[in-house]
């Protein structure tokens, strides 16, 4: 099918929504003094930046394509996996989100690194690199096949395009951009997305017997409404094995191992904000983001059951999304719906150039540099790293687009390298008597056994649940129940054979020492006793390095002591603790409702003369 | 509409996923990262058990629809 290519008026507003992205994003690159700002922005944002900016890199541009198809073809189970991520948010908020804000690890390899040995951390570098470059040409691919539709311009040129866009706002502000460009990002996929599904209620409200919601829910059949596939039927769709391969793999992957989204939850200001950042995005922005991808497929199958020729007869389901999009809306939505493409796009592959290229500076550069350039070189070092991953993206973009959908390149990804990397995180973090040697033998064991599988289907038989087998295609999703059977078992039978790290070596890394975390975190005992959060004016004075300096009331009120962890930050709320800085308390004064900072902390707090400071204790 | 189209997923679903809700929700709790003596952790115990059953009441309400709908 020819899908229609817009109108003038669309592509000017594609392009001028780029333009718009890339300028707010640049602007925020003053926030980024060091590295930790570019990577971490500097951990300070409050719960709902963080939720609302994990929107736009959760929903990737490949979602819109990939989702839709599958609610034209299978209706509301096609939110299946947005809908099974609950099970192990406990384990993250209280196990892996306190491990790695208070351990400081900069990235998954370190982890690994700190809890067994630098072999591991080389092993998961090199695995992680791997599954997020390859994701980011995915990225780039999804995008550049649904946008030289539009334009008319080769599909290679227009990777180089859309490298280039991304770019020009992430090279210089970083974390912070990242953060940023997604919040605004977020809302216009969200708006985009539910605006979509109002006009395509409206269309078969004007074009069938029934109104509203009616018209809707009346043209779908039964089976089109079930939230759940069929247990193992078809191969290409069925609960079984997009459970374990996404709702149990595709879950603890993204969880534990998306450096990305791990980077977002740590430029979080503090642990309990990023599990209430957490728990928002699973509970509620979630369900709307199943709507939001799943939508066009649902009104395109509405269409079909009710005006059978609105859709042409030979139309392939990867269309569904850009061909309901056209006939529900009029030029200039259609080009703004699909500048929310866009949106997703940049959105998901800005996150994760950032996180590789701080792997590529914490995992790589760092361990090996006989000597370490200073700060600023550093971090003009992580800039032009973020350009090299994505000229390696951009050269995978051929590899990926010999696949037969992006679906199949998605699936074999997800398949392929996350699980040696979930079985060892998860058992090195939940399992101390996990040792070196067996998350060794399950990077290099496992993966062996799982190309043992690939080669080999009738491997994965004894797991199929009765799945179809597919020659030539083999066992698509369950094959994850199989590798992750295989990794976990080897992993396991070697550990009872070889010795466990002791107690203080494992200090901090497991689940078993959260409690006493924030001890280690601040170097002290911790002051649990719950204060008030004060408005204070500011001054300069330079003292000591992390000092600020209260009154003796103020402290009071706040319950702080001299040596207590104190976050001061602009009053204005909704500016989401961008304007900020986590401090020391010093020595305390007597002029209540004054505080004395440093230039250091001016600097990097970017705060405004005349405008009051929020404090309150951290610990 | 059959079984396995219909409430096998959803006993599958809930099953496995329940037993690693369960063995997560049991380990914060034996190892004290979460502590039900601390007020600001109490809370995070009744939203793991409301997102749980949340999520458990939209799939069972949609799957009661769809084969009333029949």
């Amino acid at each position: 099918m020819d899908i229609a290519i817009g109108t003038q008026l669309d592509r000017i507003i594609i392009i001028a929504y780029f333009t718009l992205v890339m300028g707010f994003g640049a602007y925020f690159g003053k926030y980024s003094k060091t590295t930790s700002d570019y990577f971490f922005g500097g951990r300070r944002f409050s719960w709902w930046l963080i939720a609302i900016s994990i929107v736009a890199t959760g929903v990737g541009s490949h979602s819109f394509v990939k989702y839709s198809t599958k609610a034209y073809q299978y209706g509301f189970s096609s939110t299946m996996t947005y809908m099974n991520d609950w099970f192990f948010m406990p384990l993250f908020m209280f196990g892996w989100l306190p491990i790695i804000y208070y351990t400081k690890i900069k990235s998954i390899p370190e982890y690994f690194e700190r809890r067994f040995n630098r072999k591991a951390r080389y092993i998961a570098t090199l695995m992680t690199l791997l599954y997020m470059i390859g994701y980011i040409a995915i990225q780039f691919l999804t995008l550049a096949t649904a946008l030289y539709k539009i334009y008319g311009i080769p599909l290679m040129l227009t990777v180089v395009l859309i490298a280039i866009a991304t770019t020009i706002y992430m090279h210089f502000g970083g974390q912070t951009s990242v953060i940023f460009t997604d919040l605004f990002q977020g809302f216009i996929l969200i708006f985009a997305g539910l605006l979509l599904f109002y006009l395509g209620i409206q269309y078969l409200g004007d074009n069938t017997a029934f109104t509203g919601m009616k018209a809707f829910w009346m043209n779908l059949s039964p089976n089109e409404k079930l939230p759940l596939a069929h247990f193992n039927h078809p191969p290409d769709f069925n609960f079984v094995g997009i459970f374990w391969q996404d709702g149990i793999a595709g879950s603890v992957g993204f969880l534990f191992l998306n450096q990305g989204l791990i980077m977002r939850f740590m430029a979080a200001k503090s642990v309990n904000e990023g599990r209430k950042a957490a728990a928002f995005n699973v509970l509620i922005i979630l369900p709307i983001s199943a709507i939001v991808v799943s939508n066009a497929g649902w009104i395109g199958r509405a269409i079909t059951n009710a005006v059978p020729n609105a859709l042409p007869v030979d139309m392939a389901a990867n269309d569904i999304f850009v061909a309901v999009t056209n006939i529900v809306s009029s030029p200039g939505v259609f080009g703004f719906i699909i500048a929310a493409l866009c949106a997703a796009l940049m959105s998901t592959a800005d996150t994760l150039v950032n996180a590789s290229s701080a792997i590529i500076i914490n995992d790589i550069y760092r361990p090996l540099a006989k000597k370490l350039k200073n700060e600023k070189e550093q971090l003009k070092l992580a800039r032009w790293t973020s350009i090299g991953v994505k000229v390696l993206a951009v050269s995978l973009v051929p590899f990926f687009n010999s696949f037969d959908s992006i679906y199949e390149a998605h699936g074999w990804f997800h398949s392929t390298f996350t699980p040696p990397l979930v079985v060892g995180v998860f058992l090195g973090i939940f399992w101390k008597r996990f040792t070196t040697s067996a998350v060794i033998a399950t990077f290099l064991g496992g993966a062996f056994l799982m190309l043992l599988g690939q080669s080999f289907p009738e491997l994965i038989r004894p797991f199929s649940h009765g799945i179809e087998f597919r020659p030539g295609r083999g066992y698509s999703y369950i094959g994850a129940l199989y590798n992750i059977f295989v990794c976990a078992g080897v992993g396991i039978i070697v550990t009872f054979f070889t010795k466990p790290k002791t107690e203080k070596q494992l200090s901090g890394l497991t689940i078993f020492d959260v409690h006493n975390l924030k001890n280690i975190f601040k170097g002290s005992s911790v002051n649990e006793e719950k204060g008030e959060s004060i408005n204070v004016t500011w001054k300069i004075k330079e003292i000591d390095s992390d000092l600020v300096c209260f009154s003796i009331n103020d402290m009071k009120r706040m319950k702080a002591n001299p040596g207590d962890l104190v976050f001061v930050e602009d009053s204005r709320w909704w500016l989401g603790g961008l304007k900020s800085a986590h401090c020391i308390y010093g020595e305390p004064h007597n002029e209540d409702g004054l505080v004395y900072i440093t230039n250091k902390h001016l600097s990097h707090g970017q705060f405004i003369e005349g405008l009051k400071l929020k404090a309150e204790k951290e610990m | 509409m059959d079984f396995a189209q219909t409430w096998l997923p959803f006993i599958y679903l809930y099953g496995i996923g329940g037993i690693a809700f369960v063995f997560g929700l049991n380990l914060i709790l034996r190892t004290k990262a979460l502590r039900l003596s601390y007020s600001r952790h109490k809370k995070w115990i009744w939203i793991f058990l409301y997102g749980f059953f949340f999520y458990a009441g939209i799939h069972a309400l949609f799957i009661f629809i769809a084969i009333g709908s029949q």
